[in-house]
Order: C-alpha cells, then sequence, then structure tokens
C-alpha cells in the first residue's frame, strides 16, 4: 500500500477539476460563497474556502458566472449563479466526465485481475 | 482597535490591485463573518471561532495570490528549462574569459604574475554572479509578464549523442597533463626564480650542473608522459601496451631521480651548504623519504593501470 502522502497528492489531484464542475452544477440555483461551500461539503466534495472564493471570482471573470449582491439580510453578500455560457461549458465539462466513467469502466472490464 | 479579521483582509488586500480591493474586501469579510457564524452555532465562542477561520483560510499573500491568478515562483516550468540551459551555457564560459582577459591585464601592466591570479579569479567570480542575476531577473520579468519566447519546438533532431563508454575522462586527462605541465614548469622555475635572495644572490634548489646531463633526460620523460596521457585518451581505455610503456616512463623518472637523491647529486651543493638542517643529514632524510614516496607512486601507477585493464576485459 502507498503511503498516505502519495494517496493523498493522487485523490488530490483527481478532484482538482471537478470542484468547477460541482461548482457550475449547485450555481444554477444561485447562492453566495460561505452557504456553497456547505452544500459541496455536504454532497461529498469537500472544498477549501481559500481555494473555493478565488476560484468564484476566476470563474466570474471568465464570464461562466454572473454575480449579484443582495442586500437584504443581515449583512451584504454577493450571490454567484451559473451564466448560459457557464451552462455550456458544464454539459461539455459533464460529457467528458461520463466518457471518463465510461472507459475507467471499459478498462475494468477489459483487464483480467 | 482592530479585529484578527480586520487585519486579515487588509493583509491581504495589500497584494491586490487597487481597483479590485473594494469588492474583494466585501465578499471576503461577508465570507469570513459566515464562516464564524457557522463555527458559533457549532458551539463555539467568538474568539475562538475566529482564530480557526483565519487560520483555515491561511497566509493572506496566498490567498490574494489565488484571486489575482499570480505566480507563486521566480520561474516557472514554462521558462525554467530555458533559462537553466542559457545559464550554462553563458556561465561556461565567459566568466573564464573575463577572468583570463583582467588577469592577463594586471599581470602584464604590474608585472606580478601572483596579482594577476588573483584579479582574474576576483573577476570570473564577480562576473559569474553578475550573469547569473541579470539572467534571473530577465527570465522572472517574462514569467510574470507571460512574454511568449516563440523558440522552436524540441524535436527528435535535437537528441546529443549518447556518450561513448569510455574509461578514461577527459576531465582525468585534463588533469594529469596540467599536474605534468606543472612538474615542468616546476623545473624552469627552480632553476630562474632565486630561492634565497637574502643577499641577491640566486640558488637554484637542483644542482645546475645537472641541466648538462640528467634534467634534459628527467623533461623529456615528463613531455613522453603527457604523450603517453593523449594516448591513453585517444584508447578510451587502459591497455596492456599502455601500462607497460606508462611503467617504463614512471621508472625511467624514478629511476634517475632516486639514483641523483641517494648520492647526494640532486640537490645544489650551495643550497646544502646553506641550510644546516641540510647539511647534518637532513639532506639523506629527505632523500629517503622521497624514494620511498616515489616507490609507491610508481608500484600504485603500476597495479592501477593493470585493475583496470583486467577489469574491461573481465
Amino acid at each position: 500500500m502507498a503511503s498516505e502522502e502519495i494517496l493523498r497528492t493522487h485523490l488530490q489531484e483527481l478532484r482538482r477539476g471537478t470542484v468547477v464542475v460541482a461548482s457550475l452544477l449547485a450555481l444554477r440555483r444561485p447562492d453566495y460563497g460561505y452557504a456553497l461551500l456547505q452544500r459541496l461539503t455536504a454532497h461529498g466534495f469537500p472544498v477549501d474556502a481559500n481555494t473555493l472564493y478565488p476560484l468564484l471570482r476566476r470563474l466570474e471573470e471568465q464570464g461562466l458566472l454572473t454575480s449579484e449582491w443582495n442586500t437584504e439580510e443581515s449583512r451584504p453578500r454577493k450571490f454567484y449563479r451559473t451564466s448560459d455560457e457557464g451552462e455550456g461549458v458544464l454539459s461539455r465539462l459533464l460529457d467528458d466526465l461520463a466518457a471518463i466513467q465510461t472507459s475507467v469502466t471499459g478498462l475494468i472490464q477489459g483487464v483480467d485481475r | 482597535m482592530s479585529t484578527l479579521t480586520d487585519r486579515y483582509v487588509a493583509a491581504t488586500l495589500r497584494a491586490v490591485p487597487t481597483q479590485r480591493r473594494t469588492e474583494i474586501a466585501d465578499e471576503l469579510r461577508a465570507s469570513i463573518e459566515d464562516m464564524i457564524d457557522g463555527r458559533i452555532d457549532g458551539g463555539e465562542d467568538r474568539g475562538a471561532a475566529e482564530r480557526e477561520v483565519l487560520t483555515e483560510l491561511g497566509n493572506p499573500e496566498q490567498l490574494a495570490a489565488r484571486y489575482t491568478d499570480r505566480r507563486l515562483q521566480l520561474i516557472g516550468p514554462r521558462y525554467y528549462l530555458v533559462w537553466w540551459r542559457l545559464l550554462r551555457l553563458l556561465l561556461s564560459f565567459i566568466p573564464a574569459i573575463a577572468g583570463a582577459a583582467a588577469g592577463a591585464v594586471k599581470a602584464t601592466v604590474d608585472g606580478d604574475l601572483g596579482a594577476g591570479i588573483g584579479t582574474g579569479i576576483t573577476t570570473a567570480f564577480e562576473v559569474a554572479v553578475q550573469l547569473a542575476f541579470w539572467v534571473t531577473v530577465v527570465f522572472a520579468v517574462l514569467e510574470r509578464t507571460n512574454t511568449p519566447l516563440n523558440l522552436p519546438e524540441w524535436s527528435v533532431d535535437q537528441l546529443p549523442e549518447a556518450p561513448k563508454e569510455r574509461q578514461v575522462t577527459l576531465v582525468d586527462t585534463c588533469a594529469s597533463i596540467a599536474f605534468l605541465g606543472c612538474a615542468i614548469a616546476f623545473f624552469a622555475w627552480q632553476h630562474f626564480q632565486p630561492w634565497v635572495s637574502g643577499d641577491g644572490s640566486r640558488l637554484p634548489m637542483i644542482d645546475p650542473a645537472l641541466w648538462g646531463s640528467w634534467l634534459p633526460v628527467l623533461l623529456a620523460v615528463l613531455v613522453a608522459s603527457i604523450g603517453l596521457e593523449i594516448a591513453k585518451y585517444r584508447a578510451r581505455r587502459w591497455t596492456w601496451p599502455l601500462v607497460a610503456v606508462k611503467t617504463v616512463l614512471d621508472l625511467a623518472f624514478a629511476v634517475p631521480l632516486a639514483w641523483l637523491l641517494l648520492t647526494d647529486r640532486l640537490l645544489n651543493p650551495e643550497l646544502v651548504q646553506r641550510f644546516e638542517w641540510l647539511r647534518e643529514g637532513g639532506a639523506q632524510d629527505v632523500a629517503r623519504v622521497t624514494v620511498v614516496c616515489t616507490a609507491v607512486i610508481v608500484v600504485w601507477g603500476f597495479i592501477d593501470g593493470a585493475v583496470k585493464v583486467r577489469r574491461h576485459a573481465a
């Protein structure tokens, strides 16, 4: 069995890209940073806060998210929502994710253990 | 008094471009407050919750770098290999040329060889440091400005020849030749440079009378040894003929040297007279020690060569 350290690095590499997919998916319903963080964690996508907050800004700059300040509640919060452009990118990413799953399944069935 | 959160937000913003500060500040502050509230709801007190949240967010400079997509490396993978190759190329000859030039100028203008060598080494070192610094600065700027270098793509044609297996390396050969050159230079130096200059008289260490007999023979053997080193490099490895020639040359140098030493004919008689400890048996001690050392070197040279021939044959 490989060491914990090696395992952690590989898991991190594997998870890295899926945070974007999960965020674009979850933000079909508008949400602010901390609430999104909790939703993602609850759905099995543990993300570090210092990764997610800058990521949201970057996705907004790329036009994949739109944002709006909500000042109705006790403290003003910035709500993000997946844009049309974001939807387009998301569907491509989901297709690719499914393709990866198919390929992996094919490999598992094709290789005797 | 400002809270830890105020200090954290301020520290993050310091590394963020001005036009985006206000928005990032508002959002970051709200997020931090949300996270703190989340922990307070979990039963923690406010002070501890604040500390934990800020610890979780980590070094503010790193967070700021993530917000602005700034690089936390001097030279990244995109430029590293080009930087390293250019640096090695420049360092391989420019400091040497600059040092040699500066040293030669100093030595000829001042007529002082020692000062020339010193100046040469200092100059070479300074030029090397300057080169490394400026090349690195230029690449660090390229990294930050994302400048495309438009270098040709790597192709298989750039592959260097695979190194041929050789037992005798260039470094070994150069070191041996340099050593032999120094030995030859020593014979000339000890004759022309005054050994004892107290009364202005020149005293060579080796009896000048030997220039008419044995010294040319010893020098010829040393020159022949340089030839042997070159032949050995071209042959790539030790062979029995090379070992035989080397042993003959070693003996041709060592036997006359030992014989001259043991019969008190090598050292300059005037020099021996000048020093009391040489006069009273010291010369014989020097002779015996030298003869033993020479014998060891000759025998070791033979064994070394023979072992290498056998190892290659095996």
